[in-house]
């Protein structure tokens, strides 16, 4: 404050820079005293998420750094990210940057509504981070992070994500999302995608490809695809080899997914008598075991609870799909999806959360799929959308985020929205191939190689 | 003399009977004609009347025809929708049956909750009295009466998607023993193996599922115990004991679900 009250219009510059662009700080400061006479307007409340104010980047590639930075922790949904005209702050900022001279000027940051400042400086060997507590006024966390290969590769976003949701652990106590990767399935081949949408790759070049799942240690991922006898399952090591599950018989073989162990593989037979699950292992050449007992009904779209003890999974066995859960050896299989007798629309898809605590699945609701969630504790259900057809949601590694395919844009696409927060979906893919992308499917987090 | 005369005679008039005029022959030829022609008539006419009784037999041929399609048309069509209507019957006889699923779940909670407030009705407080009053005999202040079966299935089984499975073991245990007769005891014991299960303990949790057997052999919950005690002792390798016991699912509760699983396991695993 000392220093900044030498230069009266550098301290004007920078509530004026705050007041436009505001964020957190704005509700911090704003007014919230009521005049006398006729208002009108919005009281914003500054909510409960930590302002993180990620300082000028020092070194190569200072912008893209600090812009996948800030939008890692803007798509988390769990930090606020205090956004400054640079040269607004530059005078504090620069000191504190070369680590010489005064230290940041933490009242005033604090008055800005941050609570936490992120200095990083691109090295030889990669990303020094110092992480500042305001409050207390002292750095709290110095760490080096590996940047690999070609700046914007692939390789080297990855390690950025990965610093960026190191950072939000440590900052909020809850891991970020932004070093995962999501399949798809487009134009018959399966495709992935990175959590903030940039390197869009196909990873099957061949045949016509659905269902992609991945293995819990993102070592493998598992796909069906169509053959001269039907669809078989297919395990590819990622970024290696690609071999047939040797349990599958003729006819279809559809929507495998990985135990959350990694050895046991659940898959959806269809034959003329119906559709039921399989188990066998995914890596192993023993016989196939039955699950489920369709008797002529359809049985597909399996999902395992994070406990590996559980499954859930769509059953018509009810005269119409309907969302099941049953242990994961088939028995004491019980309907999970509350209808109403005479109830004609269904609901399928069912994805279970990491943390064990929700399913979320899609509903028929006035003819078109909505995503909605049901809790497993008190089986209350909560719907998230109502725009367009919105289907197969996948649960993001933090329970938080679900990934689907909508058709709100035109075309489908991948959506991500967050449950907690109600903010609008933004899109991930932007896929030219005509029928769109749908069938996505979340990775856990990811390390850099 | 006589005898010749008689004969001349009878000679005579057979040769007057022989001997036909022309004019005769023209009558007769007439008489023909006139025959020929009636008869003719008469077959034209009875022709006509045929062909009429053709022509109306085929009306009422097609008529008929017609009728037998329509009637046919309507069968099928009774057929469908009798069809249609059977299998509405069994979807909503399935959805019955789902109903009747989520209604003794609810069934369970509110029976539960019941008991709860029945346990927390508890006797007003003693007032203060001549302490003999109470040794001459006086209504001793009433206890809280001990949770229910209900009660109990309901904490456990809260505690078991807590994923405390020690406590919901404890509950389901203690169920059993306050209440070894009561319809919730065979699921208690079942769901007390399952906690051994989810804790990883193997062998306590196949003997919990041999106890389920062994106390309520002709419970709901029997042939998923024994085919998880199955499916256990296969995972241990001990494939021969398994076989026996995925053979005793299928002869001993043919109609379960586990039974078909049983009978699948058996088929693959020769």
């Amino acid at each position: 404050m000392a220093m900044l009250a030498k230069n009266r219009w550098g301290w004007l510059m920078v509530v004026a820079v705050v007041w436009l662009v505001g964020g957190w700080g704005r509700a911090a400061a704003q007014d919230t005293t009521f005049k006398e006479g006729v208002r009108i307007g919005l009281v914003y409340s500054p909510g409960t998420k930590p302002g993180v104010l990620i300082m000028p980047v020092g070194g190569d590639m200072a912008d893209s750094i600090h812009t996948i930075l800030s939008r890692d922790f803007e798509y988390g949904d769990r930090i606020n990210v205090v956004a400054l005209d640079p040269s607004a702050v530059a005078e504090a900022t620069t000191a504190a940057r070369v680590g010489t001279g005064p230290v940041p000027n933490y009242p005033l940051y604090a008055k800005l509504g941050v609570q936490v400042l992120v200095q990083a400086n691109v090295t030889a060997v990669g990303l020094h981070v110092s992480v500042h507590n305001v409050v207390k006024k002292q750095i709290e966390r110095v760490r080096d992070y590996p940047l690999l290969g070609v700046p914007l590769s692939p390789e080297w976003r990855l390690a950025l994500h990965n610093a960026a949701d190191d950072l939000e652990f440590f900052v909020t106590g809850t891991r970020g999302i932004s070093s995962t990767r999501i399949l798809y399935e487009s134009g018959g081949r399966i495709w992935q995608v990175d959590a903030d949408g940039a390197n869009a790759i196909a990873v099957t070049t061949t045949g016509t490809a659905m269902s992609p799942a991945w293995h819990p240690k993102a070592t493998h991922m598992a796909y069906m695809q169509f053959g001269s006898a039907g669809t078989q399952i297919v395990i590819k090591e990622i970024g290696g080899p690609t071999r047939i599950l040797s349990s599958t018989p003729g006819g279809l073989n559809t929507t495998p997914v990985f135990s959350p162990d990694g050895y046991t593989m659940i898959y959806a037979h269809a034959a003329e008598s119906g559709a039921d699950l399989f188990a066998v292992n995914a890596f192993g050449s023993e016989p196939a075991r039955r699950v489920t007992v369709g008797r002529g009904s359809d049985n597909t779209q399996p999902t395992f609870s994070p406990d590996g003890r559980r499954i859930a999974f769509t059953s018509s066995r009810s005269g119409h799909p309907e969302v099941y859960i049953s242990d994961a050896d088939g028995t004491n299989a019980d309907i999970l999806t509350t209808f109403n007798f005479g109830d004609q629309s269904y609901r399928g898809s069912p994805d279970w959360s990491p943390d064990g605590r929700l399913i979320a699945f899609q509903t028929q609701i006035a003819g078109r799929f909505q995503i909605a969630t049901i809790s497993l504790r008190d089986r209350s259900i909560k719907q998230y959308t109502s725009e367009g057809v919105n289907e197969d949601p996948s649960w993001a590694p933090d329970s938080r985020h679900l990934v689907f395919t909508s058709d709100r844009g035109g075309t489908r696409q991948l959506w991500i929205l967050d449950t907690d927060s109600g903010r609008p979906p933004r899109q991930l893919t932007r896929s030219a191939i005509r029928r769109g992308a749908r069938l996505g499917a979340w990775s856990p987090p990811l390390r850099p190689h | 003399m006589k005898r010749r005369v008689a004969l001349l005679v009878a000679t005579a008039a057979l040769n007057s009977a022989c001997f036909a005029t022309r004019n005769d022959v023209r009558i007769l030829q007439g008489d023909v004609l006139a025959m020929r022609g009636e008869i003719a008539r008469a077959d034209s006419a009875r022709s006509r009347q045929m062909a009429g009784v053709a022509t109306q037999v085929a009306s009422l041929l097609a008529t008929l025809s017609d009728s037998m399609r329509v009637t046919s048309a309507r069968l099928d069509r009774l057929r469908g929708d009798t069809r249609t209507d059977l299998y509405d019957i069994q979807q909503q006889l399935l959805q019955i049956q789902e109903l009747t699923g989520q209604s003794q779940r609810r069934l369970q909670e509110l029976r539960a909750q019941m008991e709860e407030r029945a346990s927390q009705v508890v006797a007003p407080a003693p007032t203060p009295t001549d302490s003999t009053v109470a040794a001459a005999g006086a209504t001793p202040p009433a206890q809280p009466t001990a949770p229910g079966p209900n009660q109990l299935f309901q904490l456990a089984q809260d505690q078991m998607r807590r994923g405390s499975y020690a406590t919901a073991r404890a509950g389901f245990q203690e169920l059993v023993r306050l209440y070894p007769t009561s319809d919730l005891a065979p699921d208690a014991l079942y769901w007390s193996a399952e906690a051994f299960a989810a804790e990883g303990n193997r062998t306590s949790s196949d003997s919990a599922y041999t106890e389920v057997l062994t106390r309520y052999p002709r419970a709901s919950r029997a042939p998923t115990a024994l085919y998880k005690l199955a499916l256990s002792l296969d995972r241990q390798g001990k494939r021969s004991e398994a076989r026996a016991a995925m053979d005793r699912v299928s002869r001993e509760y043919p109609q379960s679900d586990e039974a078909d699983l049983a009978r699948d396991w058996l088929r693959t695993n020769r």
